[in-house]
C-alpha cells in the first residue's frame, strides 16, 4: 500500500516522459489522476490506522530485503505523525497539479517532474529505512531544482542553483551523520525501528554531539532555521506558484519531520541535552522571520519569511518535546502534537498563500505590494480567500494555525516558560504584517493599470476552497487529526500509547 | 447545548451570505435570529445548560453559565436586536449583506466568549471578536483609512490578547487544564502571571489606558458597528472577563489596586478627553473608555455585581446614543459638533438621545445613575479618596454628556425635518433602547436591592448620604459646564493645544513614537542584516568555494597533471642519459667500473 503511494506517481512520471506528443490537457489529466492515487491510498491507510492505546507506533509495515549485508532493505511503514504530514502533502500535490499553470509549452515534462517530485517526497515520509530516506530526501531536491529552474521566472536559474547547492550541502551533513550513526550499530542496520530501539550512540558524548550537529545543520537548512535560511526567499520568489506551494508545504516539512524521526527518536538522550539550544534557535527564527517578513515589500518574499517564522514554531515544539529531563509528559506531548499540527497547518495555509501569489504573478507579473491597491473591487473571490489564508497564518482561532500554535506555546511553557513567552511576540508581529499586506493589496484606491485584473477562475477557487475548508475544519474540530497525531506523540514523549 | 448561543448567529451569518440582499429579508432574518438567540439565552440561563467539546485529552472546550455571565449572555442579543435592526434598515445598501453577516458573526463570537467556562474557549471567542471588529471597522474599505484603522485596532487589542495566551499557558502549567474551576488551585508565580495576563487583555479590549486610542480609530466603522462594539461586544468583553474571574483575580493582593487604579485613571482621562472632543463619535468613544474604567474600579473594589449592572445600563444608553449620533452624522454630513444643532430637524432622535444623555450623565431616576452611584459607593469601600475621584469623573461624564446633547440636538439650528431620516425602523430602535434605559430606572425602587442581591449572588454596597449628595452636586455642575461649553465655546478642542489633548492627551503620538516606529525600524534593520550579513556570508562561502576551485585549476591541476607527466619526462631524460653511457668502448666501461669501485671503497670506509 505504502509502496504504491511512491510507485504510482513515479510510474506516471515515467509514462509521461515516454509518451509521444500528448496534448497539454492529456498531460494534466494523467498527472492529476496519477497524483490523486496516493491521496486516496493514504486516506485508506488513515482509516485503517489503529490509534488505540497499545497499538504499535509504526503500522502498515512492508519489508523486503535489498542489500542484507549492509542492513539495507525496502522498508515502508508509517506512524501518526508521518501519516498526517504525508496525507497533507499528497493533497497539496493534487491541488498544485490541478492549479492552472503556465507550462510554457512543455506540459509533458512539467507534469512529469511534478509526479516525480510527488513520488519521492511521499517516499521520505513513508519509508522506514534510513538509506531510502536519504535517497528520497535528495531526489526531492532534483525534482524541485528542475521545476524552479525551467518554469520559474526572474533569475530562476540562479535561484534554483542556490537552492540546490545550499540544501545539498545540508544533505551532505545529514549523510555523514547517518553514516556515523549507522556505523555504531552491530550488525549494521538502516532499519529505523531498530535504530530507535537500539539508540546506537547512547553514552558516546562527543561523537553523539557531532552527529546531532550534523543532523541539526542538515535539517536546519531544509526547515529552514535562522541563520541557514537565506536560500529560501530567492527560491520562492522565482519559482512558479505551484512549485512554491510544494516547496513550502512539503519540502520544508522534511526538515522538521527528519528532526523528529532521526535525532529526536534515535538519539533521544543527546537530543534532550541540546534541546534548550535548539529551542533558543527556534525562538530566534520565530522573531527574526517575522521581523524580516514585516520589512519586505515583495509579496512572495514576505510570505517566504513567514515560513521561517512558522517553521520556527514547529522546531520550538519539537525542542520542548525532546527535553526529556524537564517538564511533564503532558506538556511535552502537547508540544509535539502542536508541532505536527503546525506542519499540516502550515502546509495548507502557506501552500494556499503561495498559490495565491502565483495567481498574482500570472495576472500582473508584479510582486511589489506597493504597486497594488483596491483589488477587492475587481477580485472579490481572490480577496476573500486571501483574507482567510492570511488570518489562518496569523493564528486566528477557528482556523488551523491556532490549534497548532496554542499547543506549541502551552506545551513549551511547561518546559521552557521563557522561550514560550518570548516566542509569543511572533504572533503579534505576524498579525501586523499580514493585515498590512491585505491593506496594500486589496483596500483603498484601485490603480488604473489593474482595472481589468481578473478574479480567480473556477479551478483556482475550487482548489483554494478545498484547502480553506480543511483549514476551518481543523480549526473548529481538530479531534480527528489530533487523535491520529497523539497516538505517535504519546509514544514519542514516553507516555502510554 | 449551550454552544447554540454562539452557533446560531454564526449560522445565520453564513445564511445571509447566500441570500439576496434585500433590506426586508435581511432585517427579518437578522431580527428573527437575534430574537431566537435571546430566547435561547433566557432558556439556557434558566435551565443551567452546559456544553463540552473535546479536541483531545488535554484540550477540552467547555461552556457554562454563572448568574453573572447569564446576564451578559442575555444582554448581548438584547442589545444587538435593536442595533442590527437599525443597521439593516439604515446602513448603506452597498455591502449591506456583508455588514449584517459580520455583525451576526460578531454577536456569535461574543456569545462564545460569554458562555466559555475555560480559558481556551474564552481565547477563541476573544480573538474572533477581534477579527470581526477588524472587518467591521474597515467595512467601507474603498477609503484606505478605514481598513487601516481596523488594522490598528486589531494589532493593538492583540497586544492584549498575548496576555490571555500567557494566562492560558500559566493555568495549564499549574493545573493541567484550562477550566475556570481549576484556577482555584493555582498559586505562586503562575497565579501572578495569570492575573497579569487577564488584566492586560481586559484593559486592551475595554479601551483602558494605555490602549484607549484604538477606540478612536475604531470610529472609522459604520455607526451601528460602533454602537454594538461599545455596548455589548468587544469592549464589553474586557470588563466581562474581570467580572467573571474576579474571585480568582482577587487572590492576588495587587490586583485590586491595579484594576481600580487603571480604571480610575482611564475614567478621569477619558472624561477630560471626551469633554474636549468636538467629534460626536469620538466623544462617545472616550466616554466608553471612561465608563469601562468605572467598571474596573468596581471590580477592583470587590463588587463585580456592581460592575455587571453598570455594564448593563451602559449598554442600553451607549447603544442608544451611538445610533442617535449616526442619524445626526447623516443629516449633518459629518460628526463635527461645533456648529450644528439638529434638535428641530431630528425630533425623535433628539428626544431619545436626551434619555440616553441623562443616563450617561448619571441623573436619577435613570438606571445609569443608580449603577454609577453604586460604583461610587463601592469605591468608597476601598478608600474615600477613590470615591472622591470617581465622583469627579462622574462630573466630567455629566459635562460631556451635556455638551454632546446640546451641540448635537440642541435648539436653534436647522429646522427642516428630513422625511427620509424619520423612517420608522430607526425610530423604533431608538425608542426601544430609550425605553430600556427608562425601565432600568427601576433599580431606584426600594425593593430592587432585595431582589437583585440574592439573584446575582453578591452584595451590593449601601449608598452613603455624603457620597450621593457630593455626586449629585458634581453632576449638576457638570451638566451646567457642558451646556456652557456647547453654547459659548462650541469649537473647544477643535484646534490648538486642546485639539492635541482631545486626541487622548497625545497618547497615540507617543505610541507611534515609542512602539510602532521603533518596531518598524527594527524590522528594516533586521531585514538589512539578513541580506547584507547572513546572506552575504553565505555568498562569501560560495565565492570562496569558487575561488578554491579556480585556484585548484591552476595549481592542483598543474600538480596533478604535472606529477605523472613530469615523472615520465624525468624517466625519459634518465633513459637518454643512460643510453649515452652505453658507448660500446671498453676503456669507458673500465673507467666507470674503477670510479664505481672507488666510490664503494670510500662508502665502506666511511660507513664503518
Amino acid at each position: 500500500m505504502l509502496t504504491a503511494t511512491i510507485l504510482v506517481p513515479l510510474l506516471g512520471a515515467l509514462a509521461l516522459a515516454f509518451w509521444p506528443n500528448p496534448g497539454e490537457r492529456t498531460c494534466r489529466s494523467l498527472a492529476a489522476a496519477a497524483g490523486t492515487v496516493p491521496l486516496i491510498l493514504l486516506l485508506a491507510v488513515w482509516l485503517g490506522f489503529d490509534t488505540a492505546a497499545g497499538a504499535p507506533q509504526f503500522q502498515w509495515v512492508e519489508n523486503a530485503p535489498w542489500i542484507p549485508s549492509l542492513g539495507i532493505g525496502w522498508r515502508m511503514g508509517i506512524d501518526g505523525i508521518a501519516l498526517a504530514v504525508a496525507t497533507m502533502s499528497a493533497l497539496l500535490f493534487v491541488v498544485a497539479i490541478a492549479w492552472p499553470a503556465d507550462t510554457q509549452g512543455r506540459a509533458r515534462s512539467y507534469y512529469a517532474w511534478f509526479l516525480f517530485l510527488e513520488g519521492v517526497s511521499l517516499g521520505v515520509f513513508v519509508t522506514l529505512d534510513l538509506l531510502l530516506f536519504y535517497v528520497f530526501f535528495d531526489l526531492s531536491l532534483v525534482g524541485l531544482f528542475f521545476l524552479i529552474g525551467r518554469w520559474g521566472h526572474g533569475d530562476a536559474r540562479r535561484a534554483a542553483f542556490k537552492f540546490f547547492v545550499y540544501t545539498f550541502a545540508g544533505s551532505l551533513a545529514i549523510l555523514l551523520a547517518i553514516i556515523s550513526l549507522v556505523l555504531a550499530t552491530d550488525p549494521l542496520t538502516f532499519d529505523m525501528r531498530e535504530l530507535i530501539a537500539r539508540q546506537p550512540l547512547a553514552g558516546m558524548d562527543v561523537r553523539a554531539a557531532l552527529v546531532l550537529l550534523g543532523f541539526v545543520v542538515g535539517f536546519g537548512i531544509k526547515t529552514p532555521l535562522v541563520p541557514l535560511h537565506t536560500w529560501l526567499p530567492p527560491a520562492h520568489v522565482d519559482a512558479p506558484g505551484p512549485a512554491s506551494a510544494i516547496l513550502a508545504g512539503v519540502l520544508l516539512k522534511m526538515g522538521t519531520y527528519g528532526l523528529i524521526r532521526i535525532p529526536y527518536s534515535m538519539m533521544s538522550a543527546t537530543f534532550s541535552r541540546y534541546a534548550l539550544a535548539l529551542g533558543v534557535l527556534a525562538v530566534v527564527s520565530i522573531l527574526w522571520g517575522a521581523l524580516v517578513a514585516m520589512a519586505q515589500r515583495d509579496l512572495k518574499r514576505r510570505i517566504a519569511y513567514t515560513s521561517v517564522n512558522h517553521m520556527g514554531y514547529t522546531v520550538l515544539g519539537i525542542a520542548a518535546a525532546g527535553a526529556l529531563l524537564a517538564g511533564d509528559q503532558t506538556a511535552r506531548q502537547l508540544a509535539l502534537t502542536g508541532a505536527t499540527v503546525e506542519m499540516v497547518a502550515h502546509g495548507l495555509i502557506t501552500g494556499s498563500l503561495f498559490l495565491i501569489s502565483g495567481a498574482f504573478w500570472q495576472r500582473a507579473r508584479e510582486y511589489d505590494l506597493q504597486a497594488y491597491g483596491g483589488l477587492a473591487r475587481v477580485a472579490p473571490r481572490l480577496t476573500g480567500l486571501t483574507i482567510l489564508a492570511s488570518f489562518a497564518s496569523l493564528g486566528l482561532p477557528g482556523l488551523a494555525g491556532f490549534v497548532a500554535e496554542l499547543q506549541i506555546f502551552v506545551g513549551t511553557f511547561g518546559v521552557y516558560p521563557w522561550l514560550a513567552a518570548i516566542g509569543l511576540l511572533g504572533i503579534l508581529i505576524t498579525a501586523a504584517l499580514f493585515l498590512q499586506m491585505l491593506q496594500q493589496l486589496f483596500f483603498g484606491d484601485l490603480p488604473r493599470r489593474w482595472a481589468d485584473f481578473s478574479d480567480l477562475g473556477r479551478v483556482e477557487v475550487g482548489a483554494l476552497t478545498v484547502m480553506g475548508l480543511l483549514i476551518v475544519a481543523i480549526g473548529i474540530y481538530p479531534a480527528w487529526l489530533l487523535t491520529l497525531i497523539d497516538h505517535a506523540s504519546a509514544l514519542l514523549t514516553g507516555g502510554g500509547g | 447545548m449551550l454552544w447554540s448561543l454562539a452557533v446560531l448567529p454564526a449560522l445565520a451569518a453564513l445564511l445571509v451570505c447566500t441570500l439576496p440582499k434585500r433590506r426586508g429579508a435581511l432585517a427579518a432574518l437578522t431580527c428573527g435570529t437575534l430574537a431566537l438567540t435571546l430566547m435561547l439565552a433566557l432558556w439556557a440561563a434558566a435551565g443551567g445548560w452546559t456544553g463540552t467539546l473535546s479536541w483531545n485529552a488535554a484540550l477540552q472546550l467547555q461552556a457554562g453559565l454563572t448568574r453573572l455571565s447569564a446576564v451578559v449572555a442575555v444582554l448581548v442579543p438584547a442589545v444587538a436586536l435593536p442595533v442590527l435592526g437599525y443597521a439593516a434598515a439604515h446602513e448603506d445598501s452597498r455591502g449591506l449583506g456583508r455588514l449584517i453577516a459580520l455583525l451576526l458573526a460578531f454577536v456569535g463570537a461574543m456569545e462564545l466568549l460569554v458562555v466559555a467556562a475555560d480559558l481556551l474557549t474564552l481565547l477563541i471567542g476573544w480573538e474572533l471578536v477581534g477579527a470581526c471588529s477588524w472587518a467591521l471597522i474597515g467595512h467601507r474599505w474603498r477609503d484606505a483609512d478605514n481598513p487601516r484603522a481596523g488594522q490598528y485596532a486589531f494589532v493593538m487589542t492583540r497586544c492584549g490578547d498575548l496576555g490571555l495566551f500567557l494566562a492560558a499557558m500559566a493555568a495549564f502549567a499549574g493545573t493541567g487544564t484550562f477550566t475556570y474551576a481549576g484556577l482555584a488551585q493555582l498559586d505562586g508565580a503562575l497565579l501572578h502571571l495569570l492575573v497579569f495576563g487577564v488584566l492586560l487583555s481586559a484593559a486592551a479590549k475595554s479601551g483602558q489606558l494605555p490602549f484607549a486610542p484604538w477606540l478612536f480609530r475604531a470610529m472609522a466603522g459604520p455607526t451601528s458597528v460602533s454602537a454594538l462594539l461599545h455596548a455589548a461586544t468587544m469592549v464589553a468583553a474586557g470588563a466581562y472577563l474581570l467580572i467573571r474571574l474576579q474571585p480568582v483575580l482577587d487572590r492576588v493582593a495587587w490586583f485590586a489596586p491595579a484594576a481600580a487604579g487603571l480604571g480610575l485613571a482611564t475614567a478621569l482621562a477619558g472624561g477630560l478627553v471626551a469633554l474636549l472632543q468636538p467629534h460626536a463619535k469620538k466623544l462617545l468613544a472616550a466616554s466608553t473608555s471612561a465608563h469601562y474604567g468605572f467598571m474596573f474600579v468596581a471590580v477592583g473594589a470587590g463588587y463585580p455585581a456592581v460592575a455587571l449592572l453598570h455594564l448593563v445600563t451602559h449598554a442600553a444608553f451607549k447603544a442608544l446614543m451611538f445610533l442617535a449620533a449616526g442619524l445626526y452624522g447623516e443629516r449633518a454630513g459629518d460628526f463635527d459638533l461645533t456648529h450644528r444643532r439638529l434638535g428641530r430637524a431630528l425630533p425623535y432622535a433628539a428626544a431619545s438621545s436626551a434619555i440616553g444623555t441623562l443616563a450617561l450623565a448619571g441623573v436619577p431616576p435613570l438606571g445609569g445613575a443608580w449603577t454609577k452611584e453604586a460604583v461610587v459607593t463601592a469605591a468608597g469601600h476601598m478608600s474615600p479618596w477613590l470615591a472622591g475621584a470617581v465622583i469627579l469623573a462622574g462630573g466630567l461624564s455629566a459635562a460631556y454628556a451635556a455638551r454632546f446633547q446640546y451641540a448635537a440636538f440642541g435648539p436653534g439650528g436647522e429646522q427642516k425635518i428630513d422625511a427620509r431620516l424619520a423612517h420608522k425602523p430607526e425610530t423604533i430602535a431608538l425608542a426601544a433602547l430609550a425605553l430600556a434605559s427608562l425601565i432600568l430606572g427601576m433599580l431606584w425602587l426600594p425593593g430592587a436591592r432585595g431582589v437583585l442581591e440574592p439573584w446575582l449572588g453578591g452584595a451590593l454596597p449601601a449608598f452613603k448620604r455624603w457620597e450621593t449628595i457630593a455626586s449629585l452636586l458634581a453632576i449638576a455642575a457638570g451638566l451646567y459646564a457642558g451646556v456652557v461649553v456647547a453654547r459659548r465655546y462650541a469649537d473647544l478642542g477643535a484646534a490648538g493645544v486642546l485639539a492635541g489633548c482631545a486626541d487622548w492627551l497625545g497618547l497615540p503620538a507617543l505610541i507611534e513614537r515609542i512602539a510602532i516606529r521603533p518596531i518598524q525600524a527594527l524590522a528594516l534593520h533586521v531585514a538589512w542584516l539578513d541580506d547584507h550579513v547572513i546572506d552575504a556570508a553565505v555568498q562569501r562561502v560560495a565565492a570562496l568555494g569558487l575561488a578554491l576551485a579556480r585556484a585548484g585549476q591552476h595549481f592542483v591541476e598543474t600538480l596533478a597533471d604535472g606529477l605523472p607527466e613530469g615523472s615520465a619526462r624525468w624517466v625519459a631524460l634518465g633513459g637518454e642519459d643512460t643510453r649515452r653511457l652505453q658507448t660500446g668502448l671498453s676503456h669507458h666501461y673500465y673507467a666507470m667500473i674503477a670510479v664505481g669501485a672507488a666510490l664503494l671503497a670510500v662508502y665502506l670506509i666511511l660507513g664503518s
